[in-house]
């Protein structure tokens, strides 16, 4: 019960600051963020696939009849770890790329966007 | 099997023709043979199917694709799909061979029969399909072909520009109701054939047909209007014919063949194949009248108007097509007749004088009939072709258009409404003035005396031939009309079958003489009359001022933006937390639950895992209060291994690795990073987001509010779900009870590389494009013929950073110690083994692809940040990352197609060693070679490709200010 309620806790918390670095003016703090959202993510999968899990999905602990964490959610998150990695260097790349056109990481001095 | 080989065919030939080798190797007059001899054979084939049409009715072959959506990839070929897919094939042979001759320039010949080709594979592919929704796709894919061949001249005239996003417009709204229609029909059918079983959707045509109760149906007066709507904008029925005219910028032989012969007569396939379920409702019928005869009646009227050759002959098609539709729309079924025989007599008739008008276009530089005349003498091919063909639009006697106008006529004749006699009035006013249409073909083209002088140069000599030929069949199939016409109609009709050439003096025959009389009537005296045709409201104008309103509507919504991406994000995250909190979804589902454990206990794992939480928050709240980038970099690393530790005391071993690995990686490179952006820059922004931090800051308080409803919802959602998860019964069970029979020991393994490896598959060829991604992005004068960037638009990094902070990257003087030296050098080969030894034994223990392939990027990595950009390149000069990560997703592909071969589908697993028979040799080692064993080999090289490529583009120093490295880079970019 109170583990859950702790997971529950950090996995809002770190939702929280990943989405409040998005929100501010820095660059590179808003990639951080964005790094920091799918780690909460994964958190949060991880933790819903525990169950009461003892023992790591392997054959010898399913069939010595052990009760095993969810191995579905584990290779879900494995890919999703390397995907979000790829996308996160994509964010770092654009941040410095921007860097070099506007000499800034404000995104507030960047609006030309739009045109 | 053959129907998916004749549909599939077209598409290959133009992926051939559009492939490089083929442009440099084959000339353009292999080109063309070669395309028209593909057109030709398809047609042959086509027509071996008759006998077996005639015997048995149709031919089904179908190949499940999704069967429980109801899709299956499924060819239905009967006497109506026959007789459209031998005028696609047949008149597309002579068309692509037409085409040939058409473009004097190679390279753009090319680039025409390549879309060309792929329209008339869409083409096929409708009238050959024998589901609804595959038909639908092969639908789109005829209007997103039309719009690249209308809008060919695209670059550098506005007017085919228009004329292309007019068509598309159209033809692609008409789509969007089509699909609706299409899906609530086989639903209705669905119901219909199944009535026990309400799931199943029944889109196959073999099924449609069979449920005769449609027109019953609750729904069906809203899916027929939707389908006519889709059949009418293809096929440019009023009020959707004005897309047609403006089609006619693209090429003359896509005009000749999309806009005259096949595509516009998508539509008409459409209603000719619905009509036997749909007729029996009063609707269908009514409306194809209609609208027919009224597009009959318009486009009649306003073709004699037009004074570009190409729009005339546009509306006179739209006026045919309108007749066509009327047919089907007679009631019970008794227009089919008539339908069909103009089907094919508008498709040889039409496509000749299209071909004839771009081969004057062609020659003489115009399509304007008031700047052509007298080209009899010099062009009396063209003449002799626009002669027949354009008599044979008109109806005049033993050609083939004569025959046409003979069934249609009768048909009327035999029709029974309350509004006959102005119907019948309609029909005749609208052939008459196609007379005169042709009429003023012939004679102001070809008799009169030109006005203007005629820049004429003689085209080649064999782009005569294919409308020669067409030409010819108008004249010829008249008279073989037992042989040859009502065999090919026969199966396609629904009724018994009679065609006559002449049926002898009766009133048809006398109505017929008397509108050719009124049609020349009607030319002599033109001058007056075109003149005062016109009508004060066109269908385009009611279009231009649709797009204006459209256009402004746009403009008004750009007013709202304000440029700063910031402020979108917080306007839509803000709107997320008003609705959670004001809609009170949030209290809805918090409501019975409870927030405040009970239970407070902790047992020591527990504990162990609730430090790392708490270490997780503190990492993550430094974050967001260290000033300095580099420390909060380094808190963010510390949220990752706390996570690695959390996956690893939940028993997810695997997951731990990687987690810590690509962590690792991830905090690497932000700190490279972070020693690429200016340090000024970065002070920069620091001093002015901090200055203010003391004063009443209301972007922050906005910020905290919506981050705290966000990470508020988020907990609720936690929690529920961690409350409420229910017992171990996903599909997960299976996957732990049948991974001993792929021969791993590790079950996640085992998903990731068998039993989800097309999951797998996708998440690395997403990957790449990520590492792609940033080397786009990154990739400055890198290397000279870069493929991503051209060198204009690669960004000046002269003079940008401190020249030692440039050295520093270059030649990390700081950094590179012998002992650092050496560490490297020993952690390289060392990361290679254990990469190598995750592969081969992560069936045993934890780790697989993935991290073999992070770890040794890992190491890599090391070797750049040690040794300095340009040391490490040149010790590394077989680590080429583009190479590499093509060479994994070549080996990914290949090994998931292999499986295919041996019978056991896509990403099947296979024990290669026991194919081989090498099973005990390898198993003595502790090995099994299998399929999932090759996938793991080349997810570890596209991983560490993938990586390879990330750091080498954000690892890329600018050039050093004094000239450096620029000079030495060329040279070792010869060698990829």
């Amino acid at each position: 019960m109170m583990i859950e309620f702790m997971f529950a806790i950090a996995i809002g918390m770190l939702f929280g600051i990943g989405v409040f670095q998005l929100l501010r003016r820095d660059l590179i703090k808003a990639a951080i963020g964005f790094a920091i959202l799918f780690s909460a993510i994964n958190l949060f999968f991880v933790a819903v696939g525990a169950f009461e899990g003892e023992f790591a999905p392997y054959v010898s602990n399913v069939e010595a009849g052990r009760s095993t964490s969810d191995p579905l959610i584990q290779a879900l998150i494995l890919t999703a770890i390397v995907v979000s990695f790829g996308s996160f260097s994509l964010v770092l790349g654009f941040v410095n790329m921007i860097s070099r056109r506007y000499d800034t990481v404000d995104s507030n001095d960047i609006n030309k966007l739009k045109h | 099997m053959e129907l998916i080989f004749i549909a599939a065919a077209p598409f290959i030939l133009a992926l051939a023709l559009a492939l490089p080798a083929a442009q440099s190797t084959l000339s353009k007059t292999t080109q063309t043979l070669l395309s028209s001899l593909v057109m030709t054979a398809l047609f042959v084939w086509l027509l071996s199917f008759l006998p077996r049409v005639q015997d048995q009715g149709a031919v089904i072959q179908v190949f499940d694709w999704a069967p429980s959506l109801g899709i299956s990839l499924s060819f239905y070929l009967d006497g109506l799909s026959l007789l459209f897919g031998l005028i696609i094939t047949g008149v597309g042979a002579l068309i692509f061979f037409y085409t040939g001759y058409y473009f004097d320039q190679s390279a753009e010949y090319n680039r025409f029969m390549v879309w060309l080709s792929g329209f008339s594979g869409a083409m096929l592919s409708v009238v050959l399909s024998g589901n609804l929704l595959m038909m639908f796709v092969a639908w789109e894919l005829t209007s997103v072909t039309s719009f690249v061949l209308i809008g060919f001249k695209g670059a550098d005239d506005a007017e085919s520009r228009a004329g292309a996003f007019k068509a598309l417009f159209v033809t692609g709204g008409g789509a969007l109701a089509l699909i609706i229609g299409i899906i609530m029909l086989s639903v209705a059918a669905g119901q219909i054939l199944h009535p026990d079983d309400g799931t199943r959707i029944a889109a196959d045509l073999s099924d449609i047909l069979r449920a005769s109760a449609l027109a019953q149906h609750d729904w069906y007066t809203l899916f027929a209007i939707l389908i006519m709507l889709g059949g009418f904008t293809k096929s440019a029925q009023f009020p959707f014919h004005f897309w047609l005219p403006g089609a006619m910028s693209a090429p003359t032989p896509a005009s000749a063949y999309l806009h005259s012969a096949t595509m516009v007569k998508a539509g008409i396939y459409l209603f000719a194949r619905l009509s036997p379920v749909m007729y029996q409702n009063e609707l269908w019928p009514s409306a194809l009248l209609t609208i027919g005869l009224l597009t009959m009646l318009v486009g009649a009227y306003f073709a004699v108007k037009q004074r570009d050759l190409k729009a005339l002959l546009a509306y006179s098609t739209v006026s045919k097509l309108g007749a066509i539709v009327a047919m089907l729309g007679l009631p019970g079924q008794n227009g089919v007749k008539a339908a069909l025989v103009g089907i094919i007599a508008h498709a040889l008739y039409k496509s000749a004088l299209f071909l004839a008008a771009g081969t004057i276009d062609h020659a003489t530089g115009t399509r304007f009939i008031d700047k052509l005349g007298g080209l009899r003498k010099r062009m009396p091919a063209m003449f002799a072709v626009t002669v027949i063909s354009a008599l044979s639009m008109a109806g005049m006697p033993f050609l083939m258009g004569f025959v046409a106008k003979e069934v249609l006529l009768d048909a009327m004749l035999h029709y029974e409404g309350r509004w006959t006699p102005l119907v019948m009035l309609g029909v005749l006013f609208s052939t008459a003035f196609t007379a005169m249409a042709a009429y003023m073909l012939i004679y102001d083209v070809f008799l009169r005396r030109p006005r203007h002088k005629i820049h004429f140069h003689q085209p080649p000599a064999l782009i005569r031939l294919s409308p020669l030929i067409l030409s010819g069949l108008s004249l010829t199939l008249g008279f073989l009309l037992e042989p040859v016409i009502v065999p090919l109609l026969e199966p396609a009709a629904p009724k018994s079958f009679e065609l006559y050439l002449f049926a002898g003096v009766n009133e048809v025959f006398l109505l017929s003489l008397g509108v050719l009389l009124a049609g020349f009537a009607l030319f002599v005296m033109r001058k007056p009359l075109i003149a005062r045709i016109g009508f004060p409201l066109s269908c385009d104008m009611i279009y231009d001022e649709m797009l204006e309103y459209i256009g402004w509507a746009g403009r008004t919504v750009l007013h709202t933006q304000s440029g700063f991406v910031r402020y979108y994000l917080v306007i839509i995250l803000g709107a997320v937390s008003f609705v959670l909190i004001a809609s009170g979804t949030l209290s809805s589902v918090a409501a019975g639950q409870s927030f405040i454990p009970r239970d407070l206990s902790l047992t020591i794992t527990d504990l162990a895992k609730a430090f790392m939480l708490i270490l997780t928050v503190t990492a993550g709240i430094l974050t967001v209060v260290v000033r300095e980038h580099v420390k909060a970099a380094i808190a963010y690393g510390v949220i990752g291994y706390a996570i690695g530790v959390i996956f690893l005391i939940e028993h997810a071993p695997d997951v731990a690795l990687v987690q810590l690995l690509v962590e690792t990686m991830a905090t690497v490179l932000i700190i490279i990073m972070l020693g690429r952006i200016r340090t000024r820059t970065r002070f920069n922004a620091i001093q002015s987001l901090w200055s203010g931090r003391h004063d009443y800051n209301f972007g922050l308080v906005r910020d905290l509010v919506i981050s705290i409803t966000i990470g508020g919802a988020v907990f609720i959602f936690a929690l529920i779900a961690l409350q409420s998860r229910p017992e171990q019964q996903s599909v997960a069970q299976w996957h732990l009870e049948h991974t001993h029979v792929v021969a791993t020991e590790d079950v996640v393994g085992a998903i990731v590389a068998d039993f989800r490896g097309t999951d797998t598959l996708l998440e690395i060829a997403v990957f790449t494009t990520a590492a792609l991604g940033v080397l786009t992005l990154l990739a400055r004068g890198r290397q000279s013929g870069s493929a991503f960037v051209p060198r204009t638009a690669q960004v000046s990094s002269l003079h940008e950073f401190n020249d030692e902070v440039v050295d520093e990257i270059h030649d990390a003087t700081s950094l590179s110690t012998p002992f650092t030296r050496t560490v490297s050098y020993i952690v390289l080969p060392i990361a290679i083994l254990i990469g190598i030894a995750q592969i081969l034994y992560g069936g045993i223990g934890p780790g697989d692809g993935f991290t073999a392939g992070v770890t040794i990027g890992l190491a890599i990595s090391l070797w750049y940040i040690v040794l300095g950009y340009d040391e490490a390149r040149r010790q590394l000069p077989w680590f080429r990352p583009e190479i590499i990560t093509r060479l994994g997703l070549v080996i990914a592909i290949v090994n998931a197609a292999i499986p295919i071969i041996l019978g056991r589908g896509f990403m099947g697993h296979v024990q290669y060693d026991k194919v081989l028979g090498i099973y005990e040799l390898v198993g003595s080692f502790g090995l099994h070679i299998t399929s999932s064993l090759i996938f793991e080999i080349a997810i570890a090289i596209t991983v560490m490709g993938g990586l390879g490529i990330i750091m080498e583009a954000i690892a890329y120093p600018a050039a050093r200010s004094n000239g450096g490295p620029q000079s030495t880079e060329p040279a070792e970019a010869t060698g990829g």
